[in-house]
């Protein structure tokens, strides 16, 4: 297929590690007929453990859609999704609500946090969920790192932006969850926050050892990542090592060339 | 912006649904209650216009005032003379002499005792007479009788049979004829016998005399003319009418007793309208609330503030007329199963079809669509503060809101304050008028006031909840910290169990009271009474003479009733033997002695010496009701408890009495047993000696006691009909509310799904939810109920004569338990939809 450069080996890793999830030939249609949308027309995927990944691509390629099948969020039409060894193409609802709340971790663009929790709450609801206790050192860690120690008491409206966003990414990474996604989780923070938000998560990736994959439109935030892959027309398309601001834009108008062809 | 109007109810007929459905009800009520009311007076009219439609002038002994407390009263017999004196007048054609009075059918030996009157009268042909002849023929002969055709067939009774009156004796009549009622087969809730002239006079002891004298006119003489004429003839001893008039004022006097009925309905429609109104602000806040960024837009677009307000309470309209529309259709099966409510809780209604008027359905409209804006006005004010940039901004995630903003915390306590100190200077002693205005300004202060202490009692009350597991704690958070959203949504379920509290405390402690009193201050072994309950009682006076001469009786002491007009209201004035009363009552008394009114006099009830400043010696002017004014002397002060006993404030001898009424029945006879006779004995000498008294009710003290209590009951299973219909209504505004509320929290829903809570959870945490909404409603409103109840009963109540406060335990229990139904059942169905958010809409969701 179209998949070229999957087994590059990351520049900063020596050893290959096992994917920490893999996408094949994935399908996924809206609606029937004419009107039929394909989300997702054959993708594939592998995220490597421990990376960053960005998933980029213009509007309607099947970014989210292609996040969405990786949580275990939605159902897919053909393929096969693993989360680390298990199918979750197989699983029934209830299963991968509970695989989502043990082995995955949120980050959205906005409305992250339950209104009427705490920042604590909201970082342990998984846990809370799953009847888990957290883990003291790790929370520490997550709460110390993101700068969050004086804002646990606090709910959602008495947080800024940042520090809402920040609490959804110690949330999402409070399980040591197997893969964390974050879909444009930087769109509605202003560049300062946004960066210093790029930039944990880069961190979380390669210090923490978490497997980290980003959906955003913005090149300047995919260059924090290990890794970019284009996304068109719900197939994967390329793929871009060690992305810099000028090769993410350049690929993605090349993209935009390309889309109306809707080439095969 | 009409037509966005009725796009806007349109695209949200979903959300409106229950409004709409709440409004419904409540107007229901509304409609339901006027056309009850409003149709039983038409009926009442109608009957007594027809019953007098033959007849232009009524000649009665005069009386003072016609009719007290929905009776009408007993007036002197007219004398035999004064047909001819009739008869001679101008302008008079025909006079027709009538005997009216009431007689126990009993057929087969088995007493007839129907829920009103048992008439027995003179049988008075057409045209002077309203019943016509079905079957048979008319009574001519003595021990002839007819009946009326619903009572006959009720009774198994058929032409030729022979059936049993009970006056002061037995007499046995055969059955000539049936009768109808012009149209109807009887009287509503009466048994109706008519007998030839002589034998009702016989049978009613009024010896030569009559009760009435119905004239006929000569053709050309004006009824009002024919009147005059006879006034002046006859002089101030008669009353002169027209038919019309008694007939009017017979029909008022039977509609009296609508006026009690009226008022527990306007109270229900109150209340119901109440939780209605509350419920639709609720639902108005929260879509407006929802609909924040399309005002925005509209606003940005060019829509003035003004414009935003008028479109809001357009909707409210709408919302509102076609509640209103809906209801008023309901109002009729309202109606019918108020009826049946209000006969089952003792209350005579007529019979006959009821039908509602073009302005009953107006008004019904009208205070349909006018609560529904009213309660949309703050909504509306709301929405009309959007600001334009809204549109632009993003969205804010601000749900549900943080507790009441602080700038305005102190314009909302002030009626809370205020009621506050109301009630604290009731209790002390200020003026009782001031409970009301108290009241309302504290249930208002409450409402106004209840998020600030919803977080720290939802939380007590959600602990359980907690303790079951995440979904409990997630929504004892939830509801916790979202106390605004919390208070409205529990706030109708709380004003109707408030209402329910205090109506539960007050009249059981009435209850308690009545009967409580009368334990202690009537000593008699045995109590005998009518079983119907009449106004001033149903026992012929032959009980009483009946049992003195059982042999197991020591003493059979009468106390009877008659009304007086007192300062311009109808009260009771009770009539005891001062020479046995002693052996059978222990009345305390504060000033002179019971012995006394021997000697002519009244004895006054405490309260009412202190309220009036009135000793032994002075003396009081009273209307009686055709002895017009007497004055007597008050020789005697009774404790306040003691005369409650007895009913009454004004106690005078039963010669007295017999001197100033015409009423000749007894209330009750009480009894004491001589000594050495077993109780079961003495019970079964005393049934068995008024065995022709069917309706003699034989009671011991205890048992006689507890029948005090009987009225207050009745009120109590009209409470129950209004937990009914308030729970009902609750129910509607929890789920209504709570639905919303799940709309509202889409995203928030979405979120926890995606963190991974599963469907079962989510639905877990909203029926929980609506648990704790329950909850907080039955704690302030059973509390605020029960404790204004409390209040007044023992700072207003017991003002006249001390009254404990009795908590209706197993009442207050069932109100719980209700309460608890409606949190169970109103979460099932938003948690339903909350279980069934898809994830990705939900996130989706904006």
């Amino acid at each position: 297929m179209s998949t070229t450069t999957v087994t590059r080996p990351p520049a900063h890793a020596a050893r290959p590690t096992p994917p920490a999830a893999v996408a094949r030939g994935v399908v996924k249609t809206y609606g029937t007929g004419p009107t039929a949308v394909h989300a997702l027309a054959g993708a594939d995927l592998e995220v490597g453990a421990g990376r960053l990944t960005a998933v980029m691509g213009p509007s309607g390629s099947g970014k989210s859609t292609l996040m969405h099948a990786l949580a275990g969020l939605d159902t897919v039409d053909a393929g096969s999704v693993r989360l680390g060894d298990v199918e979750l193409t197989t699983l029934s609802e209830r299963q991968r609500t509970v695989l989502r709340r043990e082995r995955v971790g949120f980050v959205f663009q906005s409305f992250n946090l339950v209104p009427s929790l705490t920042a604590l709450e909201n970082i342990t609801l998984p846990l809370r969920l799953a009847r888990r206790q957290a883990e003291p050192a790790w929370l520490d860690e997550l709460v110390g790192t993101l700068d969050l120690r004086d804002r646990l008491g606090h709910r959602p409206h008495e947080l800024s932006g940042g520090q809402q966003q920040r609490v959804a990414v110690a949330r999402a990474l409070v399980t040591r969850p197997d893969l964390v996604l974050a879909d444009e989780p930087t769109g509605n923070l202003d560049s300062h926050h946004g960066q210093a938000l790029l930039a944990f998560l880069r961190r979380a990736a390669h210090e923490l050892g978490q497997t980290v994959v980003m959906v955003t439109h913005d090149p300047a935030a995919a260059t924090y990542a290990d890794r970019v892959v284009l996304l068109v027309d719900g197939r994967v398309v390329g793929d871009l090592a060690e992305p810099t601001v000028p090769a993410v834009v350049a690929a993605m108008a090349g993209l935009e060339r390309r889309a109306p062809r809707a080439e095969g | 912006m009409w037509h966005l109007t009725l796009r806007n109810v349109r695209a949200h007929a979903g959300r409106l649904r229950l409004t709409v459905l709440a409004v419904a009800l409540a107007v229901a009520v509304v409609a339901g209650g006027t056309a009850l009311t409003g149709a039983s007076q038409r009926l009442l009219d109608a009957q007594f216009r027809t019953a007098a439609a033959g007849v232009d002038v009524t000649v009665r002994a005069a009386a003072a005032f016609d009719s007290a407390m929905g009776v009408e009263v007993d007036r002197e017999p007219l004398p035999a003379a004064l047909v001819d004196e009739v008869a001679a007048a101008p302008g008079v054609a025909r006079v027709l002499p009538v005997v009216e009075g009431s007689g126990l059918l009993e057929v087969d030996g088995r007493a007839v005792v129907p829920t009103g009157a048992s008439v027995l009268s003179s049988f008075a042909p057409a045209p002077f007479g309203a019943f016509v002849l079905r079957e048979g023929r008319a009574p001519t002969r003595s021990g002839e009788a007819v009946v009326d055709v619903a009572t006959a067939r009720a009774a198994g009774v058929a032409v030729g049979d022979r059936v049993d009156l009970l006056t002061d004796g037995r007499s046995t009549v055969r059955v000539v004829g049936l009768v109808g009622f012009a149209d109807g087969d009887g009287l509503p809730g009466a048994t109706v016998v008519l007998v030839p002239l002589a034998d009702a006079q016989r049978l009613l002891g009024t010896g030569e005399g009559f009760t009435e004298l119905r004239v006929r006119t000569t053709t050309g003489t004006p009824v009002a003319d024919a009147v005059a004429a006879l006034r002046t003839r006859l002089g101030a001893d008669y009353a002169v009418a027209s038919g019309q008039d008694t007939a009017e004022a017979s029909a008022a006097a039977a509609g009296e007793q609508l006026g009690s009925l009226r008022l527990v309905l306007a109270a229900l429609s109150g209340a119901v309208l109440l939780v209605g109104a509350v419920l639709v602000a609720n639902t108005f806040t929260i879509v407006i609330g929802q609909r924040r960024r399309e005002i925005a837009l509209l606003r940005a677009a060019g829509a003035t503030s003004g414009q935003v307000t008028r479109a809001v309470l357009a909707e409210a309209v709408v919302v509102g007329a076609v509640g209103s529309v809906l209801g008023t259709a309901l109002g009729l099966v309202t109606a019918e199963g108020l009826r049946v409510l209000a006969r089952a809780a003792g209350s005579d209604l007529p019979e006959g079809r009821l039908g509602t008027t073009p302005a009953a359905v107006l008004l019904a409209v009208l205070v349909g669509v006018g609560v529904t804006a009213l309660a949309a006005v703050g909504a509306a004010r709301s929405a009309a503060r959007v600001a334009p940039v809204e549109a632009i901004r993003a969205s804010v995630d601000v749900v549900g809101g943080p507790g009441p903003r602080r700038g305005r915390a102190t314009a909302r306590a002030v009626p809370l304050v205020a009621g506050v100190v109301g009630l604290a200077a009731v209790a002390a002693g200020a003026p009782a008028a001031l409970l009301a205005p108290a009241a309302i300004a504290t249930v208002v202060g409450v409402v106004l006031n209840a998020a600030v202490v919803t977080p720290a009692l939802t939380r007590a009350l959600g602990a359980p909840l907690a303790r079951a597991g995440v979904p409990g704690q997630l929504a004892r958070e939830a509801a916790a910290r979202a106390p605004r959203r919390t208070t409205s949504t529990a706030i109708a379920l709380a004003l109707g169990l408030a209402l329910v509290g205090f109506t539960s405390v007050v009249a059981t402690s009435l209850r308690d009271g009545l009967s409580g009193a009368y334990r202690e201050t009537i000593t008699a072994d045995l109590v005998v009474e009518s079983a119907r309950g009449e106004m001033l009682g149903g026992l012929s006076p032959a009980v009483a003479d009946r049992l003195r001469s059982v042999p197991q009786v020591e003493v059979a002491s009468r106390v009877r009733y008659g009304h007086v007009l007192d300062g311009g209201t109808t009260t009771a004035l009770a009539a005891v033997d001062p020479a046995t009363l002693p052996a059978v009552a222990e009345l305390d008394m504060v000033e002179g002695s019971v012995e006394a009114l021997a000697g002519g006099g009244v004895l006054v009830a405490e309260s009412l010496s202190t309220e009036r400043d009135l000793h032994v010696g002075d003396v009081v002017r009273l209307t009686l009701s055709h002895a017009g004014v007497q004055e007597l002397e008050v020789v005697g002060v009774v404790d306040s408890l003691d005369a409650q006993a007895l009913s009454t404030a004004w106690i005078v001898s039963l010669d007295t009495y017999a001197r100033h009424f015409a009423e000749d029945l007894d209330a009750s006879v009480l009894v004491r047993t001589a000594g050495g006779v077993s109780a079961d004995e003495a019970r079964a000498s005393v049934r068995a000696a008024l065995a022709d008294h069917p309706t003699a009710a034989v009671r011991d003290q205890a048992a006689a006691a507890q029948a005090r209590g009987a009225a207050v009951d009745e009120v109590l299973g009209l409470v129950g009909v209004l937990l009914g219909l308030v729970v009902v209504l609750a129910l509607l505004g929890v789920t209504s509310t709570l639905a919303l509320s799940v709309a509202e929290r889409v995203r928030e829903i979405g979120l926890l799904r995606a963190v991974g809570t599963t469907s079962g959870q989510v639905g877990r945490m909203f029926r929980a939810e609506a648990l704790l909404v329950a909850a907080l409603a039955t704690v302030l409103g059973l509390g605020l109920g029960v404790a204004l109840g409390a209040l007044t009963v023992s700072a207003v109540l017991g003002r006249e004569a001390p009254l404990a406060v009795s908590l209706p335990v197993g009442r207050l229990a069932a109100v719980v338990l209700a309460a608890g139904v409606v949190g169970v059942v109103a979460g099932l169905a938003p948690a339903r939809r909350a279980a069934r958010t898809d994830v990705l809409t939900a996130l989706a969701a904006d």
